[in-house]
């Protein structure tokens, strides 16, 4: 995914701004570069390039680990995928549904609070390090941990949080595992408390690349805060934010492990995201062949938001 | 489950140890090499047998190498690996190894997956391998051999079960004037039971939605009104027959009625039980090895008969004999040795928190004098009810709990949730008889 849309943007940039380079020169450069892509690409060929491509033969054919022979059916699987009252139509597009809500509810604030955090840090304060390795000390936790810990915490009866609320005089017995909307809730702050430090740290750079010329010059023009804010950080860390959205969504649409843990899919199946169902009914029952459709059909998904997301971005960047 | 892993992994390290132990002593010897498995000790050239098992935690992976060294040592011509790992990395690499010949030997799996590697061929009958170790179906709790078995043939030998029974607090219950000498065994008992803890302002059993152990118990109490999960060919569900509308509307009114509180998280009920606040939980004899039990003063009972039979869940696992691409028989017949020299000396797997199989080892008077908890479990077994043999049926079984957490959550009524559940799983079946064969 991101490999093409970074295609995508070289490709659409305006030739003139590409380095000029002498012809021997660049072929001698090019030799050079692809010797140190080398070790990276021959993992990328055999870890993403090769199954991609096999995944993709596999969803056009009624493929089955119980089988000598596989049979190509066309572009069957999809098919039914988009026929309502298949056996897999209902519950995919459930988990497509899930994912999209959990996508929804969670970027913004994988966007929002990382950035006010890093504005915070940003500002010499004392001890701005340390918390600097607070906010980022649980991205470094698997998902199986900070998902057992929360279990822990969000337990409906003997969960810390709901012990606290009734401390407080407020409702002791929110199902925050349990029941919806409670269950979004939860699996929105378990992975913001999670991934907030990665994308804090990055724009915490993008804040200290911000030359502070541009700051002092708008001070002098009367800026306040908020001006200053809005008309030099924002646009200064647009490339950032391009960066961080991209890995955000993505992220966020691929999500797997929390549901899993916390929620198992619950209640009934409505927090089972895409790559729940698709693990399931790939690699548990073993229907790897509608799986494989299903994968292609969220990988269009997310190709087309990653598009969208370059584009609009970029266009204020012009 | 996780203490199962565990369990199973412990027992594949002493396989391996024990066939290890073996291999040091190997002589020529002729080989036996016929198609039977000789009902004495494999007798052929010195072989190595390769073990899979899932037994990656809990006593297991202490107690598994020293059985399997045990083994080798007392068997020169046979050396068993021990490879234990997760029992889902296992039913992934299974059909890829075993067809390209690189699959182990033997190896263990719960009943419910035994069906759908012997539906994949990759397993090989051991009816031969049964009647040469002199086992039947007697040397086994009712119904057990049956668990492992498919279209007919055996394919499984029973190693473990671990029934269902009821976990009770004994200071919750005294705090509610109970008297925790008498364990409710039937309906009125529990239910008068329940109300008293309600009175004292005590939810007495906490309902969860979940595999663990919400689908066990409304599976028991589905038996225990007389119903199955599904037909006898496992071409329909039939979990959504009266006696499972019966079984999963008791569990809801616990709910409704205030004698469980609503939206127990997974494990929330053991872990009130075990921090006081219910007293009563439906749970597995691997509960028995859990070590906070040692904070409380606790019993376990079977658990009560609610409706108008005796039943109980039980999850089982079974050996299997590997069908590997170009099977060397030798190794089989060192695999069956292997196998019985298993069962005959499971006594100590009772401290994993698993019921051993054999009955003569089981019925030992040693082995509940060792381990007293697991009594009632024992006492249960001759109604106990096993997983459904059938390839793929985990599948449909995952349906049952969507249903379950539908009811309970209050999404849906419990025979509007079983009915949809049963709709889909129908479907499944459909879909299994079509990817497995007929």
């Amino acid at each position: 995914m991101q490999p093409s849309t970074v295609t995508n943007l070289a490709t659409r940039l305006p030739s003139s701004r590409r380095p000029r380079v002498a012809r021997t020169g660049a072929a001698r450069h090019t030799g050079t570069a692809y010797l140190f892509l080398a070790p990276f690409l021959v993992l990328f060929t055999v870890f993403v390039v090769a199954p991609s491509i096999f995944g993709l033969w596999i969803s056009v054919t009624d493929w089955s680990p119980f089988k000598d022979t596989q049979n190509f059916i066309g572009l069957q699987n999809y098919i039914d995928l988009f026929t309502p009252g298949s056996i897999t139509f209902g519950d995919f597009w459930q988990s497509m549904g899930a994912t999209g809500i959990f996508t929804v509810l969670s970027v913004p604030c994988l966007l929002i609070i990382p950035l006010f955090i890093a504005i915070l840090l940003n500002n010499n304060i004392r001890g701005g390090t340390a918390f600097r390795a607070i906010f980022f000390a649980p991205y470094v936790l698997g998902v199986a941990v900070i998902g057992v810990i929360w279990k822990y915490l969000l337990d409906t009866q003997s969960g810390m949080l709901n012990h606290i609320l009734g401390m407080l005089g407020l409702p002791s017995d929110i199902p925050w595992t349990v029941d919806v909307p409670w269950a979004w809730v939860s699996l929105v702050i378990v992975t913001v408390w999670w991934t907030l430090g990665f994308n804090a740290v990055i724009l915490l750079a993008g804040l200290k690349a911000i030359n502070p010329d541009l700051y002092e010059a708008a001070a002098l023009d009367g800026a306040g805060m908020f001006r200053k804010f809005w008309s030099v950080t924002l646009p200064g860390l647009r490339p950032v934010m391009l960066f961080v959205s991209t890995t955000t969504i993505l992220a966020s649409a691929n999500m797997f492990g929390q549901s899993y843990i916390l929620t198992k899919g619950g209640p009934a199946n409505t927090t089972r995201t895409a790559i729940m169902y698709i693990s399931d009914q790939g690699l548990s029952q073993n229907n790897m062949a509608p799986a494989a459709a299903m994968s292609y059909i969220l990988f269009a998904f997310l190709a087309v938001i990653s598009v969208i997301n370059f584009r609009l971005q970029r266009e204020k960047t012009e | 489950m996780k203490k199962g892993i565990a369990r199973r992994a412990v027992a594949a390290t002493l396989a391996l140890g024990v066939g290890i132990a073996l291999a040091g002593c190997s002589g020529g010897g002729a080989g036996a090499g016929g198609n039977a498995v000789p009902g004495e000790d494999y007798t052929g050239p010195k072989v190595s047998i390769t073990f899979w098992n899932g037994w990656t935690g809990g006593a297991a992976p202490v107690l598994v190498p020293k059985l399997v060294e045990k083994f080798n040592s007392e068997h020169d011509n046979i050396e068993v690996k021990n490879v234990p790992q997760e029992w889902g990395d296992i039913s992934k690499k299974m059909p890829l190894a075993v067809k390209a010949g690189k699959g182990p030997d033997v190896a263990v799996a719960h009943g419910d997956d035994v069906a759908t590697y012997a539906a994949q061929g990759l397993l090989l009958p051991a009816d031969d391998i049964v009647d040469a170790l002199g086992y039947s179906a007697d040397d086994f709790p009712e119904g057990l051999m049956d668990a492992g078995a498919y279209k007919g043939a055996q394919y499984g030998i029973p190693w473990s079960v671990t029934p269902m029974g009821l976990y009770v607090n004994n200071d919750v219950l005294k705090s509610a004037g109970i008297d925790p000498a008498t364990v409710p065994t039937d309906k009125d008992g529990y239910m008068k039971a329940l109300e008293a803890l309600k009175a004292a302002g005590i939810s007495g059993e906490w309902v969860d939605g979940y595999v663990f152990t919400g689908t066990f118990e409304f599976e028991s109490l589905l038996w225990q009104f007389g119903g199955d999960l599904y037909n006898d060919d496992v071409t329909e569900a039939t979990f959504n027959s009266d006696a499972g509308v019966q079984a999963l509307t008791h569990m809801v009114d616990l709910i409704d009625k205030g004698y469980s509180p609503p939206n127990v998280a997974q494990d929330g009920n053991i872990k009130g039980l075990l921090a006081g606040q219910t007293a009563y939980n439906w749970n597995g004899v691997w509960q028995t090895t859990n070590e906070s039990f040692n904070e409380i003063d606790w019993t376990v009972a079977p658990v009560p008969q609610i409706g108008t039979e005796q039943a109980v869940w039980s999850s089982s696992t079974h050996w299997m004999f590997m069908n590997n691409k170009g099977q060397d028989k030798n190794k089989t017949a060192a695999a069956a040795t292997f196998v019985k020299w298993m069962n005959e000396n499971s006594a100590g797997w009772a401290e994993t928190g698993e019921l051993p199989a054999a009955n003569d080892v089981r019925n030992d008077p040693a082995l509940v004098e060792t381990y007293p908890n697991l009594k009632p479990f024992i006492d249960s077994l001759p109604y106990a009810h096993y997983e459904t043999s059938a390839p793929g049926i985990t599948a449909a079984n995952a349906l049952i709990t969507t249903a379950l957490n539908e009811a309970v959550t209050g999404k849906k009524e419990p025979k509007e949730a079983l009915d949809d559940a049963a709709k889909q799983a129908n479907e499944i079946l459909k879909q299994n008889a079509a990817k497995y064969g007929d």
